[in-house]
């Protein structure tokens, strides 16, 4: 707890510290190694890709370092504070006040409208009216007009729009995003990881991000390749050829 | 056409929420509608049979004038199917070795009783027996009280009139139970045919001929048309029904159990039209994709026909096999309290109104939603499209509401019920839309959370449509159930009220009027004090202002109560249980005037100052009607016709007092001291009766504890359905609110308190709706007086609000014991 409030401390560690990360699932029969002596380490600010295969375990290192799931083996440090310490209360607080989240299926709620999608984050973080800041956001993804409308009123490219306004609402230091512009066409997915990128780069979030985008891999300050669990370098030349 | 078929199975179906909760639902309705059919046809059955044992028949017919009927009269029932039999009353004076006594004779047929049993105990030492048929000719089964009165042994002979009986058991107790207040001796029974050789009834003597009739209702009912224009006025027809004591507790049960029933079909219908709409929104893109596959439209109604026929086979007969083991301890339970077997009933009619229910239920309520899933678009597995506006579904609630009218109707068979439940739903619908619309309003201006509180608050915003509709839901369950349980509160009251514990057993007849006071003082130190002692003037009602009473009353108007004598009494206080209905009662130093009963001031035609003429002995008394006084005959105390005031007009005439009080069981050794000391006071033991229609009303009562209980476990599944609707959308958002850094404590109590709010809006407004749907119905059904109940509305809400918090927690698990990346994995 001590860590993470010390501001001292945060500003000079990396945001982001993985060692020896190795995670597994147990199923009916044996056990399955997803990941294997991940370590990697992230700074504020940088923009990060991680690429690979379909099964190679993205989505597994992602929810990992975002907290979402603590590993079987190795040490994660979020903003200073080491994740599998921390309380699932405690990891809760932290997502909720530091972490900010885009994925490949948008996942907004339904029922709501969009103006009530992107204040559900704000309403936990307990602000006392979200509404001012949530109508910001979306006038900022280009959705101001469409406020009252609910996700099936929406194309996918706007529904992905709310969603980084949503990502973005609660002031995050990092934001991971699962493959943000995976179900939608190139040019709009064009736009958005423009809107995305340029959001990032205003409120000077740290960017962490799976994606098989090669120009949005791209455009990160970063890439990291992962191979059956594995990490490897990261070798365009060589993904290029493939 | 292998994969269409997994498509139809209701193995696969069952492995969907919706679907399970269509067939559980479907299930309760058809279990809860089966047993409560079954068992109220079997309570009919065993009231109508104890009661009938009251009258040893189905129907008795009386002959007040001491002559028999014409023998063609019992022969055209023998002709007709009936069983019949027959009594003769009358008193005499018997003769032993040890003195003479008066006697109250019953001389019984063979086929006595047709109805109930006869207690005896055919030593003083032997166990008690209960037998089906009387005493054979030439025996004599006598009141144990005569025995010792006239120190004889059974063994021994007994001399009644011209003929010497032998005594060859002990009369405890006959299904008749001897409960008019003329009997005043102790009662002796013998055959009828030993009647003529005793010489005791000779031509004009004072003999009531009774006969009794047992059969299937319409037998006797068609009999009853035949017999009607032949009786004469001193002839009277008695059904249990009207049975004073009885009928009102015996059709109100009925009502009751209908009430029951019908409330089981309408919460049944619920369960079924909420999740067979989720099923039908939750089954779109499966449709969709089944259409861009190439199934028609009709191809896909079909489809869905058929799922829903194999869904009702399914749920009768899962209904089916919850109701009749059901309906088996229900019936033991009823054998239990009746301390006697009960015959176990299987009426293949009583399953009638449930398969209806399950037809009605699917067709009226399933059907339409699911059936409108033809029109969905195949584009829907492209992009999602908007969603159904809820105007398509105003055909399907009016078809709905039909429907359950329709069935209400037509099983409970009661206007009134249907108008009183419809009354109820419509004040509560107006209700809630005026109450959801405010609470919306209000709803709207909070804004931010932070706590579980104000996260809840702006969750049920969040929620309204969803909100709303469960709202919408959980108070007309409420509703339904707090009139049920409303309804048996005072039910039960009632007939507590009716028959306390200490409700007087043992009436004290013939005190002569210079042995009150010593009779009081007897009973008052053996501590079974006297109710009010009433003086008795035997009279009779001879003239309506100046005119023959007979002549004067309608000729269609057969009143028993015209045609004998009538106990006439005089008292300065009203009795509490009696209520004037009209004039007022005599006040302090009042001499003038008469209250007469309602009923027969009704039947006569009499009005405020009519003149009623006495004729008691010799003498005639001429009074004006004062007042006009109802009485509750089934109150086990003396009660009158007609009531003088204090020096009134009865001033001087014969008479003696009755009284009657309550006596315990260990108490009656009391009772052959006293008879030696007041050998001229009657002693009238009603104790047997008393204790029997007690048994009955526990009975009836743990039945309709056992039905509510029944139907409570209904409105459960109602409400766990209804939240339950909603259950994917709130665990979908509970995963994502979890990614997003909702604290699990905190999303667990928002949640709860959020449905806690839900629960007890819907609380109060069900509790309303209720009193208002009792107010109609006690007041139309039950004939009772409408109070407010809170003590048992009170705690309604808030057992509602926590129920639902519950319900809310409960659904959230699943979201709340997982870690966020196992539910993203499962969002996606
Ligand atoms: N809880 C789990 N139980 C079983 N297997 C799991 C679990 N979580 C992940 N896996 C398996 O681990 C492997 C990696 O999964 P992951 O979702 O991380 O891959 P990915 O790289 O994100 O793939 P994609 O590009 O297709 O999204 C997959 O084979 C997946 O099936
Ligand atoms: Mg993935």
């Amino acid at each position: 707890m001590n860590q993470m409030t010390d501001p001292k401390l945060a500003a000079t560690n990396p945001m982001l510290r993985v060692t020896d990360l190795t995670h597994r699932v147990s199923l009916e029969t044996d056990t399955l190694t997803i990941l294997q002596g991940v370590s990697l380490e992230i700074n504020r600010g940088e923009s990060v890709a991680i690429v690979g295969r379909s099964g190679s375990g993205k989505t597994t290192l992602l929810g990992l370092l975002a907290g979402l799931d603590t590993p079987t083996e190795g040490k994660v440090e979020l903003d200073g504070a080491e994740i599998s310490s921390l309380t699932e209360d405690q990891r809760a607080q932290l997502r909720a006040s530091r972490v900010g989240f885009v994925f490949q299926s948008f996942q907004l709620l339904p029922a709501l409208s969009a103006l009530e999608n992107v204040m559900l984050p704000l309403e936990l973080a307990g602000m006392e009216s979200p509404e001012a800041r949530a109508k910001e956001l979306l006038e900022r993804v280009g959705l101001g007009e469409r406020l009252s409308h609910t996700p099936r009123q929406l194309s996918g490219g706007e529904q992905q729009r709310v969603a980084i306004a949503r990502a973005f609402a609660s002031d995050p230091v990092i934001l991971f995003a699962d493959e943000p512009t995976g179900n939608l066409d190139n040019r709009t997915g064009q736009a958005v990881s423009d809107l995305l990128m340029d959001l990032n780069r205003e409120q000077g979030t740290t960017l962490v991000m799976v994606t098989h985008d090669e120009h949005l891999a791209a455009r990160c300050g970063r890439q990291l390749q992962i191979e059956a669990g594995v990490l490897t370098e990261p070798e365009a030349a060589r993904e290029l050829a493939d | 056409m292998a994969a269409a078929k997994k498509l139809m199975s209701v193995r696969r179906d069952w492995r969907e929420r919706d679907v399970r909760v269509v067939l559980v639902a479907l299930v309760i309705a058809v279990a809860t509608v089966a047993t409560i059919a079954l068992f109220a046809n079997q309570l009919q059955r065993t009231l109508v049979s104890s009661a009938s044992s009251f009258l040893a028949a189905d129907r008795q017919l009386e002959a007040e004038n001491g002559r028999p009927v014409p023998a063609e009269w019992i022969d055209e029932a023998r002709e007709r199917g009936l069983e019949t039999g027959q009594l003769i009353e009358f008193s005499t004076m018997v003769f032993g070795e040890g003195g003479f006594q008066l006697v109250s004779v019953k001389a019984v047929s063979d086929e006595y009783p047709l109805r109930g049993e006869i207690e005896i105990q055919p030593g003083s030492d032997a166990p008690r027996q209960t037998v089906g048929a009387g005493p054979g000719r030439g025996e004599i089964w006598v009141n144990p009280r005569l025995l010792r009165l006239l120190e004889l042994e059974i063994g021994e002979t007994l001399e009644v009139g011209n003929l010497e009986l032998e005594i060859t058991s002990l009369l405890i107790r006959e299904p008749d139970g001897g409960f008019r207040l003329s009997s005043l001796a102790p009662r002796v029974m013998i055959h009828v045919d030993d009647v003529p050789g005793t010489g005791v009834i000779q031509e004009g003597s004072r003999a009531e001929y009774v006969y009794l009739f047992a059969g299937p209702d319409n037998l006797l009912d068609d009999y009853y048309q035949w017999l009607e224009p032949r009786l004469e006025p001193s002839h009277e027809w008695e059904s249990v029904r009207d049975g004073e004591t009885f009928s009102r507790s015996l059709e109100r049960a009925e009502r009751f159990l209908l009430l029951g029933g019908s409330l089981a079909v309408l919460l049944a219908a619920v369960a079924v039209a909420v999740a067979s709409r989720q099923y039908a929104l939750s089954q779109r893109d499966t449709v969709a994709l089944l259409k861009t596959l190439g199934l028609s439209s009709r191809g896909i109604g079909g489809l869905y026909l058929r799922r829903l026929a194999l869904w009702g086979i399914a749920g009768v007969i899962g209904g089916l096999l919850v109701a009749l083991p059901l309906f088996w301890i229900l019936v033991r339970l009823l054998s239990d309290v009746l301390e006697q077997p009960v015959d176990f009933h299987l009426a293949p009619s009583a399953l009638l109104p449930a398969l209806l229910t399950a037809l009605v239920s699917l067709f009226a309520f399933a059907y339409p939603p699911i059936r409108r899933l033809r029109n969905v678009a195949a584009m829907r597995v492209l992009r999602a499209q908007p969603g159904e506006s809820g105007r398509d579904a105003i055909p399907d609630i009016a078809i709905a509401i039909l429907a359950v009218f329709g069935l209400v109707w037509l099983y409970a068979g009661e206007v009134a019920l249907v108008f009183a439940l419809l009354g109820g739903l419509a004040l509560l619908l107006a209700v809630l839309a005026l109450v959801g619309g405010l609470m919306v309003a209000v709803l709207r201006r909070v804004r931010g959370g932070g706590n579980a509180w104000r996260l809840a608050l702006v969750g049920l915003y969040r929620h309204r449509q969803a909100s709303m509709a469960q709202m919408a839901v959980f108070a007309m369950t409420l509703m339904l159930a707090a009139t049920l349980i409303l309804v048996r509160t005072s039910l039960l009251d009632d007939w507590q009220a009716q028959l306390p514990d200490n409700a007087p057993n043992h009436f004290l007849i013939n005190i002569a009027p210079d042995a009150v006071d010593e009779v009081e003082a007897f009973w008052a130190e053996r501590d079974a004090p006297l109710d009010t002692v009433y003086p008795m003037v035997r009279g009779r009602l001879t003239e309506l202002n100046d005119q023959p009473v007979l002549e004067a009353v309608s000729k269609d108007e057969r009143i028993g109560a015209l045609n004998r004598e009538l106990n006439l009494t005089w008292m300065a206080e009203l009795p509490e249980d009696n209520e004037i209905v009209a004039g007022e009662w005599f006040a302090p130093g009042d001499t003038i005037g008469v209250s007469v009963e309602a009923e027969l001031a009704e039947r006569m035609g009499l009005v405020m100052g009519d003149r009623l003429t006495f004729t008691i002995g010799s003498e005639t008394v001429t009074e004006p009607v004062t007042s006009i006084r109802t009485v509750q005959w089934d109150s086990m105390k003396p009660n009158f016709y007609m009531a003088f005031p204090p020096g009134g007009g009865l001033t001087d005439m014969p008479g003696t007092w009755i009284t009657s009080f309550h006596l315990d069981e260990g108490n009656k050794v009391a009772l052959n001291e006293f008879s030696r000391r007041f050998p001229t006071v009657s002693v009238l033991e009603i104790d047997h009766i008393i204790e029997r229609i007690q048994q009955i009303v526990r009975q009836v009562t743990q039945a309709i504890e056992a039905i509510l209980a029944l139907i409570l476990a209904a409105a459960l599944v109602v409400m766990a359905a209804v939240v339950s609707a909603t259950l994917r959308d709130r665990q979908r958002e509970g995963a994502l609110l979890r990614t997003l850094g909702g604290q699990q404590s905190l999303l667990a109590r928002s949640t709860m308190l959020e449905f806690a709010l839900l629960g007890f809006v819907a609380g109060i407004m069900g509790v309303l709706a209720a009193e208002a749907a009792v107010y109609a119905l006690q007041v139309r059904m039950f004939e009772g007086t409408f109070r407010w109940h809170w003590q048992v509305m009170l705690p309604i809400p808030f057992i509602s609000a926590a129920l639902l918090a519950l319900f809310g927690r409960w659904q959230l698990r699943p979201v709340l014991s997982v870690s966020p990346m196992l539910l993203l994995r499962r969002l996606e």
